[in-house]
């Protein structure tokens, strides 16, 4: 009992700078543009999170300082893929180097330091709830902040105008342009907003789950979450239930080892991969015809003629 | 300009014109990219000004140590080969429309199945059919690696972009699962198979030089593979289904023949890459095999607009950057992992520039 326990509390824990990371994707190809820089907006979240909680003794701080590093990066990618129409792919692999070198660079000089990072806080009532408690409410305040983003996000998303305006940038960008409005605009802020998103997924590996900074640190997760996305079809709510499961999956090695059974971690971790390819293999053209239909044309015609 | 979404590459015109004052129209271009890469190496300036290096010195030692040590020069061609295939392994499928980023899972499991020929007939077999069956497995891997993407298409409308990116991880958690457990030579040491035995290794093109005979090997496959392209009738078929593939469809050729064919081709050419790595440069698989390899070798060929023989040019200035980061590391002190920075600032600042060009073109 206690297994499944420490299982889907470590999916959640684990779990969280994937969904994180993938809430930003979702944002981004909602709007049109697939980032495959998520990754290297990671890791210079984590970097930057770990940086400014190291210097400045704020772990707060530190997050907001992940968010603008992370926005900052996919701002860049959607500098170049929107308004210099370049290829999604290449400037989104350009991003994922550029955060490689940047984070080795000046990343060197905070590996082993001490970092005040967030608190666990057991929220009050709730975490006493047998089983659920452990789960959900004995965590970081950077993991009760997803609870409140993930409805939040799919309420703008699907409910406000804005996110009317961003799902169309990302299905019909012509009738955009027939109202008046910028698909530019609406584009480069969503890719940019979900860099932000990535940027705190970031924050959420090196601040709150490992309290460590070194290089590659993020290591996949980055893809792990534009796994995440295709996995969720383009939905928030069920990128949350997706990165639980796909953190439980990296969870579930560790946890069976600290009981002495010996497993070996490496076909868990192909999980989330292996599920995805699954799910597009069955669904097939449905899920497809499900994508935001400008980022069809991104794959269409992502090879040159 | 806000209208049209698609990518750059879909207005792409025909390179090859031939129009009067080329020479005219040639020199601001040539001026751009190297006013591109003069911003690149700026930018990289200030960031190892803040790092406490001296940015012109930091240049001289990475130029000098990089072209003026033979030792080095021939690193560059022992790192370019795999990026000269896993970049033509962009460029077939690409002619077909077809967009591989699987280079990267390719060649691991090209490397893969060296490995595992290796393990299971290392023993067996002469060394020279050793050498061969190698060859052969890890062409097969890779190019069943592809396949899958292929399939996965052609039967279930998955886009291959997205099935090749992921096949990349599940390649590399095969190969972790591997030596970490099932082909792991000792469970004490450094998680890694057993060396590939000495007779085995790929031969040196000059006794003492670590040159090794797989930069023939790749120049050779750039010809075939220009020739395959440009002279062939499957070549030009898959062009056709690039580009209209209705078209393709309507005029009797088997479309989803040559969707497979282009997309294994250019997988068997990574798997390639990937044997080629472990029997001439690393011989056995460890945890950080392949190490970006396939990344590398998609913007590589992405440098060289899908195209052989630029293809060539661009591995090696790779393969130069590449190995003029230890230059960096030992003179100046830097991470030799920020030589990225340097990397990626160049394919930004073309990025941005490339792409300008077509839009005022278009």
């Amino acid at each position: 009992m206690s297994l499944v326990i420490d299982v889907m509390s470590g999916g959640v824990r684990g779990g969280t700078s994937i969904m994180y990371a993938a809430l930003g994707e979702t944002v981004s190809e909602r709007a049109g543009v697939i980032n495959l820089g998520t990754e290297g907006s990671m890791l210079v979240g984590a970097l930057s999170a770990y940086a400014v909680s190291v210097e400045t003794g704020s772990p707060w701080l530190g997050a907001l300082a992940a968010a603008v590093a992370g926005g900052a990066l996919a701002g860049l990618h959607a500098y170049l893929v929107v308004v210099r129409r370049a290829s999604q792919f290449a400037s989104g692999f350009s991003m994922l180097f550029l955060a490689l070198g940047l984070t080795s660079l000046f990343g060197a000089a905070y590996v082993g330091k001490q970092v005040v990072g967030f608190d666990q806080w057991h929220v009050p009532v709730l975490s006493r709830i047998p089983g659920v408690g452990p789960v959900l409410f004995q965590h970081d305040p950077l993991l009760y902040l997803s609870y409140v983003l993930v409805p939040l996000l799919w309420w703008m998303l699907f409910r406000t105008r804005i996110g009317l305006l961003l799902r169309t940038a990302g299905e019909r960008a012509d009738s955009l342009t027939v109202h008046g409005y910028s698909v530019t605009t609406m584009r480069v802020g969503a890719v940019t907003a979900g860099g932000m998103l990535a940027g705190l997924g970031g924050a959420h590996l090196s601040i709150a789950y490992a309290n460590a900074w070194f290089e590659n640190m993020v290591s996949g997760r980055g893809f792990i979450a534009v796994a995440l996305v295709i996995f969720a079809v383009w939905s928030p709510l069920r990128v949350m239930g997706g990165a639980y499961l796909f953190g439980m999956a990296i969870a579930l090695g560790p946890a069976l080892q600290a009981r002495g059974y010996q497993w070996n971690q490496f076909a868990l971790d192909a999980i989330p991969f292996v599920l995805t390819l699954v799910v597009l293999a069955v669904l097939g053209r449905r899920t497809l015809s499900s994508s935001p239909a400008e980022l069809k044309r991104v794959f269409e015609n992502a090879a040159p003629s | 300009m806000t209208t049209s979404t698609a990518p750059a590459e879909v207005v792409e015109l025909p390179t090859v014109r031939r129009a009067p004052g080329r020479a005219a129209r040639l020199l601001p271009l040539v001026l751009r990219w190297v006013g591109a890469v003069a911003a690149a190496l700026a930018i990289f300036s200030v960031l190892l000004v803040v790092k406490g290096a001296d940015p012109l010195d930091a240049y001289a030692q990475m130029w000098s140590s990089t072209f003026q040590r033979s030792r080095s020069v021939q690193e560059i061609f022992v790192q370019m080969t795999p990026l000269v295939l896993g970049a033509l392994a962009v460029a077939v499928p690409a002619r077909a429309g077809l967009t591989n980023v699987g280079g990267e899972g390719q060649i691991i499991v090209g490397a893969v199945a060296a490995c595992g020929t290796f393990l299971a007939f290392g023993d067996q077999v002469s060394v020279g059919v050793l050498q061969l069956l190698m060859v052969l497995a890890g062409m097969l891997a890779g190019a069943l690696w592809a396949g899958l993407a292929a399939t996965l298409r052609l039967v279930a409308g998955v886009n291959e972009a997205i099935s090749t990116l992921l096949l990349n991880f599940v390649a590399l958690d095969l190969l972790l699962f591997l030596i970490y457990q099932p082909w792991r030579e000792s469970s004490t040491a450094q998680p890694a198979t057993r060396e590939l035995a000495d007779a085995a290794k790929l031969p040196v093109l000059t006794a003492g030089s670590r040159v090794h005979v797989g930069i023939v090997f790749a120049l050779v496959l750039v010809v075939l593979v220009q020739v395959a392209l440009t002279r062939t009738r499957w070549g030009f078929r898959i062009s056709v289904a690039g580009g209209n593939a209705e078209a393709a469809r309507r005029a009797g050729m088997n479309v989803a023949i040559l969707v497979l064919s282009a997309l294994m081709v250019g997988g068997a050419l990574a798997g390639l890459a990937g044997m080629i790595q472990f029997s001439g440069v690393e011989y056995k698989l460890r945890p950080g095999f392949g190490n970006q390899l396939g990344y590398t070798a998609f913007l590589a060929c992405w440098l060289a607009r899908h195209k052989p023989f630029p293809i060539v040019l661009t591995a090696f200035v790779f393969a130069a950057l590449s190995v003029s980061a230890d230059s960096l590391q030992l003179d100046s002190g830097v991470p030799a992992a920020s030589i990225d920075v340097l990397t990626a600032l160049v394919l930004i600042a073309v990025l941005g520039f490339t792409a300008n060009r077509k839009v005022s073109r278009a």
